[in-house]
């Protein structure tokens, strides 16, 4: 170790000189900034830079970046509509969401005030008057209302869909057309009836336009839509007589319209009356990013259809959603008269004579008359492979149909006997040498009779699935491989191969939409598993759908999948398939 | 197998671990220049000082850094320039503890990863070489420290006389429960077992002493074995001991340490586990002393990956992360009951933790978030604390006061993490795909394979060259075997080695969905179902869904 210290001797000695010399100089090169002193270098701090521009000058957006929060009230008063963005300048989500506010700013700048606050630093009033969990917080005012707070993804087109809600929370309809489309939205609708004739604004108008500002505070989604009405006669067409009325629409359940009586007629209440009775259908999730429950409490509802398509919330049209839709409709569509009875008590007899009929009317649209008159009690098999080699399922639809009027008391049962499903399997079985003969593309039904009831008989519906068509990915891969009869029953719980009850529900959606539309039809009825259906943009959650199995990368990001998070298990619908109504 | 094309990959874009390689030059350069040979720069005042010893010790610790930013050059430059300029045998007070994470850790991974650096190294190597030798000569510095009558080290030792007669007995937890994955891998490599006896000697001590309910302290008098200062918690002056425990058992294969680690656990849920936040409580009573987070407590996510228990450590990666969202850093005392940071403890001196569970936790499920930690942490620290002369540590958070110094962890830890994060192809990450061979003189050996485990500096050791430096038949048979198939099978196709004793680390966390990880468990566990402790458990079917912040309560 000798020779390593003379080295180190020397070093030692330059020391002392090279502190104190360092310090002075230093201490003289900063001493306006950093405000040394000499003899305690230790003690030198600095404080934190002073704040510079945050937007660039050009930018459409007022950059208060020393926090003037005083000035940023007053600039309220300059427009109608005001979008605040308070940001920190260290923040690396408000450096990714400013970009995203000025697209936004400047498509939007001619009608929408943007005012961009840093709420950071310490000697401005924003940081001395509010205090924030995180950053950016984007604010909203229309007029005097506010703030809302805007709370969904930090994307230019879901920022500007909401900015241009809060500036038309209302929407206009005019006409019946106009109504039947507001209605035939997924998303629930909220309209409310105000005659302009007399007295410049009917009694109650500002509320509800309160209340449909309200909405967009409690519910960042946006979900629930408002509209208005001012002609009578389209008010008719959902039975709303007098001005002032308001009305919920609903597709499965009975329509509302809001107890005057019963609650006061605030905007809070009328609000709060939408949320609590709104229908979901279809429900969009949009994870914001944070610690989040939300998925945790949807899928413990039950098993989940989770829909991946690209979204663009700023389109008019969206005709792959409207194709969702109109499966959601009908796969929630029930028998009417049971749907109809539990919510009248809720609206009061004096207002509900016309009520079936508007229901009816909505859903004219869509509806191609569903023969749902039976109800028949159907069930899927695959069939076992005759054909090792061939790549090919043959999946059949058995459907227990009961004659009508013989035995009553059974038209009622909801859902199919496993006894019967059993039954009719064993005769069908019998039968199955009918369709293996036949192996194509086309469905073939045929109708036979029960061995053990001369009062049902059975619908037998099968088509070959090409094999690749079902791509179940789950836990237990190993059921599907095996090339057995795979049959489901709805009535017995204690089903061992726990798995197989969904296959059910999933291959009701593959045979072609023309001929077993009938079978997916009140399907949310008729069995006793209820399929919710949720959607996410693609273009923001698509690594869920990767962790479903979907392909990374795949240029057209459609996906679908369920997943039972009870049973473990999840089935998806192969991506080479376009995602269209009959194939779901 | 999931390879680098993890669904994240588009997403840790190159620009930004770019980023990271200028910060890290940036600090560096000015290190070299303004501060060198002191231990650490000052940023402000853009000169050095020395801080916990006087050897040069942001060069030891950032040594290894530049070997994973691939700057092949400086890491040999450097290594001379140490070996020439370094000594152990000076007049100084030095910390028991940061001598041996900062300087044993640093000399020993970066003689470890010489081969890789393409420095000529000698014949016996890794049993052997200048690094090893410098690392043994701090080591033994330290030993005198362990002489007390629990076995239990002081914390500050003489490097020149030992001991100082009057040093006070008081250790913090942590200085006595972090010396077993240095000390192990000494005693492995220079087959000298004192090393790994006193740090193991220590660590039973502790497990002794512990309270009824199973939790200990955070001070302790060495010599009487009383619990001086009695809170328990995870952070400041416990944090590396559980860290060390489950560090230790993975390297060393080693059940006891592993099940010490689940025993503290349990008794760390149960007491003082609240909403995913984890508080101080006292130690016999398990009552609630100090509902506060530690920046320091932030590691803990990390090594619950270690041990598989990914949703748990993804929940309370959450609760971390909106503290640096409202300030732009972690405070060193954060008031989880007030929501703001508590009284003279509102500093960020750039700490890693928080990045380090990102990176761990990364590896095992590539969510997006913890990307997004990345970003905002690149973010915060270039706006806030970039000077001309460095990165200063944060003062104060509630305004961004920025203080004269920058600590030597912030090259060796902070840095180096964020660079992984973002470089999902780092030969860190290694998964056993490839791996060199050596020739020593114990016979051939498997290095380089992966699983590297990082000692609490950030400092990677090889595990598999623990395995080098000793004769036992058993082990070079198995290793012959190893190579006889492997070479056999590479005439046909690509061959993946994976052995148990070689995962660690990301491994151990690695995807559930990985097929040939999963693959890997069952031949283990059907082999030796005694593995069971040191593998991992299999994940929940909802930690698919896990990513982007959504959390699954337990399906009970």
């Amino acid at each position: 170790a000798a020779p390593r210290l003379r080295p180190r001797a020397a070093l030692m000695a330059r020391r002392p000189e090279l502190l104190c010399g360092a310090a002075i100089l230093l201490g003289c090169a900063f001493l306006v900034a950093l405000k040394v002193t000499c003899s305690r270098a230790k003690d030198v701090t600095m404080p934190a830079k002073l704040p510079v521009n945050f937007f660039s000058t050009r930018s459409p957006v007022i950059d208060l970046f020393r926090g003037q929060l005083d000035y940023a009230d007053q600039l309220r008063q300059d427009s109608e509509i005001v979008l605040y963005f308070f940001y920190a300048p260290w923040c690396g989500q408000s450096i990714a969401a400013r970009e995203e506010i000025e697209h936004v700013a400047s498509r939007l700048s001619d009608q929408v005030l943007f005012v961009a606050v840093n709420c950071w630093w310490n000697q401005g009033k924003c940081r001395k008057q509010k205090h924030f969990f995180y950053f950016p917080v984007i604010h909203l005012y229309h007029r005097s209302f506010g703030p809302i707070e805007y709370k969904g993804p930090m994307s230019a087109v879901y920022i500007e869909k909401f900015v241009r809600r809060v500036m038309t929370p209302l929407l206009y309809i005019s006409s019946r057309s106009k109504l039947l489309d507001f209605l035939s939205n997924y998303e629930p609708g909220v309209v409310g009836f105000f005659e302009f004739n007399a007295s410049p604004q009917p009694p109650g108008y500002l509320t509800f336009f309160t209340s449909a500002l309200h909405s967009l505070k409690k519910d960042y989604l946006g979900t629930i839509r408002f509209g208005v009405v001012t002609d009578k006669r389209v008010a008719e067409e959902i039975s709303l007589v007098h001005s002032g009325s308001v009305y919920l629409h609903r597709h499965a359940n009975t329509s509302l319209i809001y107890p005057k009586d019963i609650m006061n007629f605030t905007a809070e209440n009328i609000c709060k009356w939408a949320l609590e009775n709104r229908e979901m259908l279809i429900r969009w999730l949009r994870p914001h990013g944070g610690k989040s429950l939300l998925l945790n409490n949807e899928l413990k509802k039950g098993p989940a259809l989770l829909i991946f398509i690209p979204y663009n919330p700023l389109e008019e049209i969206h005709p792959l959603l409207d194709e969702i839709t109109k499966v959601a409709l009908e796969y929630h569509k029930c028998n009417k008269s049971q749907a109809a009875e539990p919510d009248l008590q809720h609206v009061g007899d004096s207002d509900s004579p016309a009520f079936d009929s508007s229901v009816t009317d909505a859903h004219a649209k869509f509806s191609e008359t569903f023969p749902i008159a039976k109800s028949p009690c159907c069930n899927t098999v695959v069939l076992p492979q005759w054909h090792s080699i061939s790549r090919t399922h043959n999946v059949c639809e058995l459907c227990v149909n009961q004659t009508l009027g013989v035995k009553p008391n059974k038209v009622h049962v909801p859902h199919c006997n496993f006894l019967e499903i059993e039954a009719a399997l064993d005769s069908f079985y019998l039968q199955e040498h009918t369709f293996f003969q036949v192996i194509s593309n086309t469905i073939e039904c045929s109708n036979f009779l029960s061995f053990y009831s001369p009062f049902s008989y059975y619908t037998a519906c099968c088509r070959t699935v090409n094999r690749h068509f079902l791509s179940f990915i789950s836990s237990e891969k190993t059921i599907f491989q095996t090339p057995k009869v795979a049959f489901s029953s709805h009535g017995k719980k204690d089903n061992t191969q726990f798995s197989i009850p969904h296959i059910e529900d999933r291959n009701c959606f593959i045979p072609d939409l023309n001929i077993s539309s009938t079978n997916i039809t009140g399907l949310s009825c008729r069995t006793n598993k209820t399929l919710n259906l949720y959607l996410l943009d693609s273009n923001l959650f698509w690594i869920y759908a990767e962790r479903l199995g979907a392909s990374r990368s795949t240029h057209l990001k459609e996906f679908a999948a369920i997943v039972d998070l009870k049973e473990e298990v999840h089935y998806v619908l192969d991506q080479n398939q376009s995602l269209v109504g009959p194939t779901l | 197998v999931r390879g680098p094309a993890g669904p994240g990959l588009s997403a840790p874009c190159l620009c930004r671990r770019e980023r990271v390689r200028a910060m890290f030059y940036h600090a560096y350069e000015h290190y070299l220049e303004s501060a060198f040979p002191y231990d650490e720069l000052r940023p402000l005042t853009c000169d050095g000082q020395d801080t916990w010893g006087s050897f040069s010790l942001t060069l030891i610790d950032a040594l290894d850094t530049l070997l994973i930013l691939g700057n092949v050059s400086e890491f040999q430059r450097v290594v001379n320039v140490l070996q020439d300029g370094v000594d152990f045998d000076i007049d100084v007070n030095a910390s028991v503890f940061e001598t041996n994470i900062r300087v044993v850790g640093g000399l020993l991974s970066a003689h470890l990863l010489s081969r890789k650096a393409g420095l000529e190294v000698e014949a016996g190597w890794p049993c052997s070489g200048p690094l090893l030798r410098m690392a043994e000569e701090a080591a033994r510095k330290l030993l005198p420290a362990f002489q007390t009558p629990t076995g239990m080290p002081y914390g500050t030792v003489n490097l020149l006389h030992g001991v100082n007669p009057g040093e006070t007995p008081v250790t913090c937890t942590a200085g006595i429960g972090t010396f077993i994955v240095e000390f192990a891998t000494l005693s492995h490599l220079t087959g000298d077992p004192v090393f790994e006896d006193v740090a193991r000697k220590a660590l039973k001590a502790l497990w002794k002493n512990r309270s009824d309910i199973g939790l200990v302290g955070n001070h302790i008098d060495v010599v009487t074995a009383k619990w001086v200062a009695q809170d328990a918690g995870i952070g400041a002056g416990v944090d590396s001991y559980f860290e060390y425990l489950v560090k230790g058992a993975i390297l060393l294969q080693d059940k006891e340490l592993m099940s010490m680690f689940l025993e503290y656990n349990k008794a760390i849920k149960n007491y003082t586990k609240f909403d995913d936040w984890y508080l101080w409580v006292q130690m016999y009573k398990g009552t609630v002393s100090m509902p506060v987070f530690q920046s320091l407590e932030a590691y803990w996510p990390g090594l619950q990956s270690l041990i598989g228990d990914v949703d748990n450590a993804m929940r309370t990666f959450l609760n971390y992360y909106t503290v640096w969202k409202q300030f732009g850093g972690l405070p060193e005392f954060y008031n989880i009951p007030q929501g703001y940071t508590v009284d003279k403890r509102e500093g960020y001196p750039l700490r890693p933790e928080l990045i380090e569970s990102a990176m761990y936790l990364y590896r095992a499920t590539r969510d997006p978030t913890l990307l997004e930690l990345g970003r905002d942490a690149v973010e915060s620290i270039e706006k806030i604390s970039k000077v001309d002369c460095g990165f200063a540590t944060i003062k104060d958070l509630r305004d961004h006061r920025l203080d004269n110094r920058m600590e030597s962890f912030f090259l060796a830890e902070t840095i180096k993490y964020l660079y992984l994060l973002f470089d999902p192809d780092n030969f860190i990450h290694n998964d056993g795909s490839d791996f060199d061979v050596v020739v020593t003189p114990f016979g051939e050996c498997v290095l380089s394979a992966g699983g590297y485990i990082f000692n609490t500096e950030a400092h990677p050791i090889d595990p598999a060259a623990l395995h080098c430096c000793r004769k036992r038949k058993q082990e070079q048979w198995e290793v012959e075997d190893l190579m006889r198939e492997f070479y056999s099978r590479k005439k046909s196709k690509k061959f993946t080695l994976k052995r148990a004793p070689d995962r660690g680390e990301g491994e151990n966390a690695k995807d559930p969905e990985d097929a040939s990880s999963e693959k890997a468990g069952e031949k283990r566990n059907s082999k030796k179902s005694s593995h069971s402790l040191l593998s991992c458990p299999s994940q929940s079917f909802n930690s698919k869904l896990a990513v982007l912040g959504q959390v699954f309560l337990d399906n009970t």
